[in-house]
């Protein structure tokens, strides 16, 4: 027995050596912000139909979507079978917890060998950090519509592909709409007066989820005609516009002017989405202050609903520039820290056909940027629609910095609480002076 | 080997423990405090003490560090006050009384994280329990927008930390009235003292290592009470609700600045420091002699 414990010392050392040296190796990609240099001598035979006798190599696909995973699973099956000896592991953490810790799980290249990241701030922050791989060139970027991916260029480069397009702007119940003889008002004054005949008829004209997502995504539509240049939140950040000017005055104002006209529902600002969205669902609600993301839960929760989306147009009809927002998200990028970057570039390239984006689009009722795209469900094919109106890119994500973003959602949120606009767009500005004062 | 020799291995484990979940983060900290490091890029600079600079002009910090006292203050007040209470009641070992010491105890046993979620389904204004219940008592006056109102919401939150705490500490209270020896009290009450003499000069000077103890940790817990508030409000609204340490993780892992969020965490370790230092001689722990 004695003999046996003496035996087994060095076997222990040796294995926690083995552990030791394996777990350098793993990190030694953490040093390699150029990763994919040392990688590119990778075959690319593996990733196409290598064969049985290839080594089998397994991709790891993080991202956030867990409401995905069904139809992520049917795909990735589909993928293995038509790449033998590829294996795709999926991994998804929370969306909120996913912007603050995907970075680092990425970092060493044992995760995300393809994975997926927000516009705006994180897209800038992977990309500062050298953890996108160069996309440019590729030739089934071209089954994507080319302005859908713009959010995922920087410096020339194609750095990642945004996978959903999103529709940042109210839901509305169009059954309501009709019930009252109400249409999507073309003025603010028409909005105005379809609020107040809501509000009569005893329906809450807007619900509005103060507390988390609402602020953040009403003041896209709110702010796109009273300040129509897109550079605008840009020209904030680089100390070239403020927030204090008249466009983000008069934002802050009409939005103050619907909560106190009592056109949100009461005391919104301690409404979260779940509070919100279940207003909406129950059918007291005729507007629902989010985003084409929400269609396929409202219609879950009440399957007798028929949505649209609508912009509250805050300038006169014949001032209007945009009809909506768009926002193209979960953006596909190859890790360059990853050991396996042409097997990884081939999932990117699978999802990117028609029949497997559609696939996956009906399956989750988000719409994708990729072209030609069959949609089964209504409400797909009314958010479809819209790729033929003029949106522009969601104002919000043009803020890069999270400090300034958080600055200027936090404005909305003081108006709604009783603060003056112009108090409220100079309590933003100034964390916006100290953040360009770095 | 000497039997010294061999209880100072005893010693090996917990200082290891210590020094690799402890020392070695504190230090590494300290050393990211004094780079421009963003979390992700391989390389820095040294920035000397600008960090610490920034952070006193800091306007979220600043805001940060006013809520944070102020939540601290509310959940040390109420969470010792009603736990003192609640203890001088509960302290006699009667079947009743261990019952409800266990029933208190329960929010204490729960995650944070679903404390936080139960109640803000409770706060929701329109649809939530605590607004329903005023109004279903004829109290609607008295309903409010707990977690939207910029003046109130770091108070419901707090309020939400003190229920979720007060039978972890009620139980120490109770140890520590428990130790008191109960001649001492008898010994008062022959010389005539009434109730309230006998626990201002008897049971409270006695009860100080307890209370040290309770003030302290509640005081720690507060300035670390980050999971209640990023659930339940995010900081928000208008950065009403943030405190240190939703600063600190907002400014690491949003912002991409760790070594600003490095600064505040040596900043809110070392102010941790000098409030337990402080409290501790205030409350005179040591001096307690029978």
């Amino acid at each position: 027995m004695q003999t046996l414990r003496y035996r087994s010392i060095p076997l222990a050392v040796m294995a926690s050596a083995m552990l030791f040296l394996a777990a350098c190796g793993n990190s030694g990609g953490a040093n390699n912000a150029g990763g994919e240099a040392a990688n590119s001598n990778a075959p690319a035979a593996n990733a196409g139909n290598s064969g049985a006798s290839a080594d089998p190599v397994t991709i790891s696909f993080l991202h956030w979507r867990g409401e995905d995973n069904a139809a992520f699973e049917a795909i990735i099956g589909q993928f293995e079978e038509a790449h033998p000896g590829v294996q795709v592991e999926m991994q998804v953490l929370p969306s909120d917890q996913y912007q603050q810790t995907a970075q680092a799980k990425l970092r060493d290249g044992a995760s995300g060998d393809v994975f997926a990241s927000f516009p705006g701030a994180q897209f800038e922050a992977i990309a500062k950090g050298g953890l996108y791989s160069d996309l440019t060139g590729a030739a089934w970027l071209s089954n994507f519509a080319p302005a859908l991916i713009e959010a995922g260029q920087k410096d020339g480069k194609q750095l990642a592909v945004p996978y959903q397009l999103v529709y940042n702007m109210p839901i509305y119940n169009v059954k309501l709409f009709e019930k009252y003889g109400l249409t999507p008002p073309k003025d603010w004054d028409g909005f105005l007066a379809a609020a107040e005949k809501l509000k009569q008829e005893g329906i809450v004209p807007i619900a509005f989820p103060g507390a988390d997502i609402g602020p953040g995504q009403f003041m896209n539509t709110m702010v796109m005609n009273n300040a129509p240049d897109l550079d605008i939140f840009r020209k904030v950040e680089a100390g070239e516009a403020k927030v204090t000017e008249d466009w983000w005055i008069k934002t802050l104002t009409q939005i103050k002017e619907l909560n106190d006209k009592g056109y949100f529902q009461q005391d919104a600002l301690g409404t979260k989405d779940q509070g919100a969205g279940a207003l909406f669902a129950q059918e007291k609600a005729a507007i629902l202050a989010t985003g084409s993301y929400q269609l396929a839960q409202n219609k879950k929760n009440n399957p007798a609903l028929v949505q649209g989306l609508l912009a509250p147009i805050t300038v006169p009809a014949d001032q209007a520039v945009y009809e909506g927002i768009h926002t193209t998200t979960f953006l596909l990028g190859v890790n360059s820290a990853s050991k396996h970057p042409e097997e990884a570039k081939a999932f990117i390239e699978f999802l990117s056909g028609k029949d497997v984006a559609g696939q996956y689009a009906n399956a989750t009722g988000q719409n994708v940027t990729v072209k030609d795209v069959v949609y089964a469900s209504e409400e797909l094919k009314a958010v479809a629609e819209w790729t033929n109106k003029k949106t522009r890119f969601q104002p919000r994500f043009t803020l890069t910095d999270t400090e300034n973003q958080k600055a200027v959602v936090s404005s909305i949120q003081a108006v709604l609480g009783g603060t003056d606009p112009k108090k409220a767009a100079e309590d933003a500005q100034a964390i916006i002076d100290q953040q360009l004062g770095k | 080997m000497k039997a010294g020799k061999r209880i100072a291995l005893f010693f090996v484990p917990g200082l290891t423990l210590y020094a690799a979940l402890f020392l070695y983060p504190t230090i590494t900290g300290f050393y990211y405090s004094l780079t421009n490091w963003d979390g992700i890029s391989p390389s820095y600079d040294f920035v000397g003490l600008s960090n610490y600079r920034e952070l006193t002009e800091h306007i979220i910090f600043r805001k940060a560090l006013v809520n944070n006292v102020k939540f601290m203050l509310f959940v040390v007040l109420v969470q010792t006050g009603l736990s003192l209470l609640l203890a001088l009641r509960l302290a006699r070992n009667t079947k009743r009384n261990v019952a409800l010491r266990a029933l208190y105890f329960v929010p204490t046993v729960l995650s944070s994280v679903s404390v936080a979620l139960i109640w803000t389904f409770v706060f929701d204004p329109t649809q939530g329990l605590a607004n329903g219940f005023l109004s279903g008592i004829g109290l609607g006056s008295w309903t409010q927008n707990w977690l939207g109102d910029t003046g109130l919401a770091i108070f419901s939150v707090a309020a939400v930390q003190a229920w979720a705490h007060i039978g972890q500490m009620v139980i120490l209270f109770v140890a520590g009235l428990q130790a008191i020896p109960k001649e001492l009290i008898e010994a008062a009450r022959l010389d005539g003292a009434g109730a309230l003499q006998i626990f201002r000069r008897v049971t409270w000077p006695l009860l100080a290592p307890a209370a040290a103890l309770v003030v302290s940790y509640t005081t720690i817990q507060s300035f670390k009470a980050f999971d209640l508030i990023f659930t339940m409000t995010g900081g928000g609204p208008v950065y009403s609700t943030e405190i240190l340490s939703t600063f600190i993780y907002n400014t690491a892992f949003s912002s991409y600045t760790f070594g600003l969020a490095s600064a505040g965490s040596v900043f809110f370790l070392a102010l941790i420091a000098v409030i337990t230092y402080v409290q501790f001689r205030v409350i005179r722990a040591d001096r307690v002699a029978y």
